[in-house]
């Protein structure tokens, strides 16, 4: 975690600040969704509370803490209260794995009377050399927070919502690992940093051994794997739990399903998992296939340079650097979380057969096929043909 | 080793923090008498009839099975993805995508066989 | 002792802690969550060992795929019955004292490989530089070396699938035909 005393509490500050970054982002959340969703169906939506509604996400927050704590006679006590924990953890550790901004590199300074520095701060939570692996494999833990919750509370219409929700889960689990592989095969590394750093510049790629180049196209992934970000995106929605995949939750049918005893706090613990996985799912859709955090046509380098120019010292154009580079990578983000808002209020609720088949038997074959042609492709192009 | 140090230390962060969470609530929220028709599981208004831990067909079963089958299959892929351009650099392009065509030609008839066998319809 | 080993010793106890649970408790569920959370201290371990891919399978196959499965299928069941024939009768009180002895026998086997392994007879190792391996290498030698091997795995899945649906058919299974 680094060197010395500053380095390693800057680092830890860092991952704390990234973590509350994704609870903080849920109330904002809730209130695009429910404004959203007013916008969509026409009506106004929560606007009584302070200017457009916004200080209604202040009263929620009070509300769920000044609510009751009930815990149903015969649940298992450990398990009812370990649920909700378990749910913030998959999430988080997930979400600061992902690199939000360009590093920032803070030059040697004299402080406290004493020399410290030079130093590199990754604006993520932590390198993982395996990336990818790492968070598929984080993330596949959360079907544990919503089987103890399913479990735990002894009711049935909780344990019918986690044993449809551990079932979606793994069944869109395939299409979601299957689409990864095309994205690795382009790019040969697990390294979220690395891909990001490959997508700079305009479009430019091997044609039968000739390296060429569109001038006018971003370097973004999406452009060698749109099949794979459209397979994707569907996975995501169903692990996520949104819908039209909320078989889990369907409220006309289980009452809220895996979290029907949970209330107040705890419930809200629920949805700060469930939120920070759209978080995590719409930074991986922008790694892979937007770009990461770069704006197009414009290398991290040139606004470096830009605010040298402009008189800021080095350490200060490179936290400037990352800042701007930051709302770049905030900005996609938010399309992707408009899209999940979008989605939810536009396509009406699979049934539970459409889905298995959806996922068993359309999705993986063309996960399979989108895997086979990429491969053909990459093998085809990057060949000397000589 | 320096990779598990903070995913640790972020991990009992979390944790602590939704610990924390839970104590304030239990410390803010008003305290009523717990009583049995209260604190009984939630069935709509109804009796709550027998425990929620009767039996349930295993339908799920078979689907989970196959899951973790193809999921093993697909984690091979991805080593695989991961050194497909050293291959190529190397001149061995058509041997590598070769090797795993065989692999995925055994998958795709396992899932054709699957479908084909109704072992993936949901009834 | 520096970080690396401290490290290594509170997930090595944390494995252990949870591997006992795992046979200690008289509920399945928690014996399999316990197991669980054994799955998830190992992939701590090859975290440690620089051993990264290996990780990250070892979290996304065992304790997110495997595990989930028992746990789900756990809870599908009413357990009473067999929570009370797991924790009395002569037969389990057999394999109580029986896994006791393997876990001694275990231990004693530790202990002796330890001795063993700083016993010096004959000339030393020669100490080469150790290369980090990296998931490129691994990927390398899979599909170079063990390709044969590789290739068998892929067939013996197809079998276990086959296999699967086939157990699943007959009288008294999940999806037995009437």
């Amino acid at each position: 975690m680094g060197t010395d005393i500053l380095e390693v509490s800057i680092n830890f500050a860092k991952m704390v600040a990234i973590f509350l970054l994704m609870v903080q982002l849920v109330p904002l959340l809730v209130w695009v969704e429910r404004r959203g969703s007013a916008l969509i169906q026409n009506r106004l939506g929560p606007n009584r509370v302070g200017p457009l509604g916004l200080t209604q996400l202040l009263a929620d927050a009070v509300k769920f803490l000044t609510k009751e704590e009930f815990v149903p006679a015969k649940s298992h006590r450990f398990l009812f209260y370990a649920a909700p924990v378990v749910a913030l953890l998959p999430a988080a550790v997930a979400f600061n794995a992902i690199p939000l901004s360009h590093p920032i590199q803070v030059e040697a300074f004299e402080w406290l009377g004493r020399e410290w520095g030079p130093y590199t701060f990754l604006f993520q939570g932590y390198e993982i050399g395996i990336g990818i692996v790492f968070v598929l494999g984080v993330s596949s833990l959360a079907a544990y927070a919503l089987l103890l919750a399913g479990w735990g509370s002894d009711n049935k219409y909780s344990l019918l919502g986690a044993l449809r929700a551990s079932a979606q889960m793994i069944s869109y689990e395939l299409a979601l690992g299957l689409s990864i592989v095309g994205i690795l095969l382009i790019y040969n590394t697990f390294s979220f940093s690395e891909m990001v750093a490959q997508q700079t510049g305009p479009l430019t790629f091997m044609f039968f051994g000739q390296e060429t180049s569109i001038g006018f196209l971003p370097n973004w992934g999406i452009f060698f794997q749109p099949l794979g970000a459209i397979l994707l995106l569907a996975a995501v929605f169903a692990e996520t739990n949104r819908l039209p995949f909320d078989l889990p939750e369907a409220e006309a049918e289980l009452v809220a399903g895996y979290h029907t005893e949970y209330g107040g706090i705890k419930m809200n613990m629920f949805y700060i998992g469930e939120y920070g996985h759209m978080l995590v799912a719409s930074a991986l859709m922008v790694t892979f296939y937007f770009g990461g955090y770069h704006i197009p046509f414009i290398t991290p380098e040139q606004i470096n340079e830009f605010f040298v120019s402009q008189g800021q010292g080095l350490t200060q154009a490179s936290l400037l650097t990352a800042l701007v580079l930051h709302l770049s990578f905030f900005a996609k983000i938010l399309v992707f979380l408009w899209i999940f808002v979008w989605v939810r209020w536009t396509l009406p609720r699979f049934r539970y057969d459409q889905l298995m088949n959806l996922g068993w038997k359309t999705m993986l074959p063309w996960a399979l096929a989108n895997t086979v042609i990429t491969a053909i492709i990459v093998l085809m192009m990057r060949s000397s043909w000589s | 080793m320096f990779q598990l140090v903070p995913v640790l230390a972020l991990s009992i962060f979390v944790a602590l923090f939704g610990l924390f969470l839970v104590f304030l609530a239990s410390r803010f929220g008003p305290r009523t008498k717990p009583s049995a028709v209260k604190q009984s599981s939630y069935e709509c208004g109804l009796e709550v009839e027998k425990s929620a831990t009767t039996k349930i067909p295993i339908k799920y079963y078979l689907t989970a099975i196959l899951f973790i089958l193809f999921d093993i299959e697909i984690i091979f892929m991805y080593p695989w993805a991961l050194a497909f351009g050293d291959f190529i650099e190397a001149g061995h392009g058509l041997y590598i995508f070769s090797a795993m065509g065989v692999f995925l030609a055994i998958f795709v008839f396992g899932l054709f066989w699957e479908i084909k066998s109704r072992a993936l319809d949901w009834d | 002792m520096d970080l690396s080993s401290l490290m290594f010793y509170l997930l090595a106890f944390m494995a252990v802690f949870f591997g006992y649970f795992t046979i200690a408790v008289a509920n399945p569920i928690f014996s399999a969550l316990n197991l669980a959370l054994t799955m998830i201290t190992l992939a701590g371990i090859f975290f440690l060992l620089d051993a990264y891919f290996i990780a990250g399978v070892q979290l996304a196959v065992y304790a997110g795929a495997v595990m989930v499965l028992f746990v789900m299928v756990l809870m599908l069941f009413d357990l009473s019955g067999e929570v009370r024939a797991f924790s009395r009768g002569l037969m389990s009180g057999i394999v109580k004292v029986g896994s006791a002895l393997l876990v001694m026998l275990l231990i004693l086997l530790s202990v002796l490989g330890y001795y063993g392994e700083r016993l010096e007879i004959g000339a030393p190792p020669s100490t080469a530089e150790v290369v980090q391996p990296t998931t490129q290498d691994l990927a390398i030698l899979l599909f170079s070396r063990y390709l044969f091997a590789f290739e068998l795995l892929g067939l013996l899945l197809l079998v276990v699938a086959v296999g699967v649906v086939a157990v699943s058919r007959i009288k008294g299974g999940t999806h037995a035909r009437d």
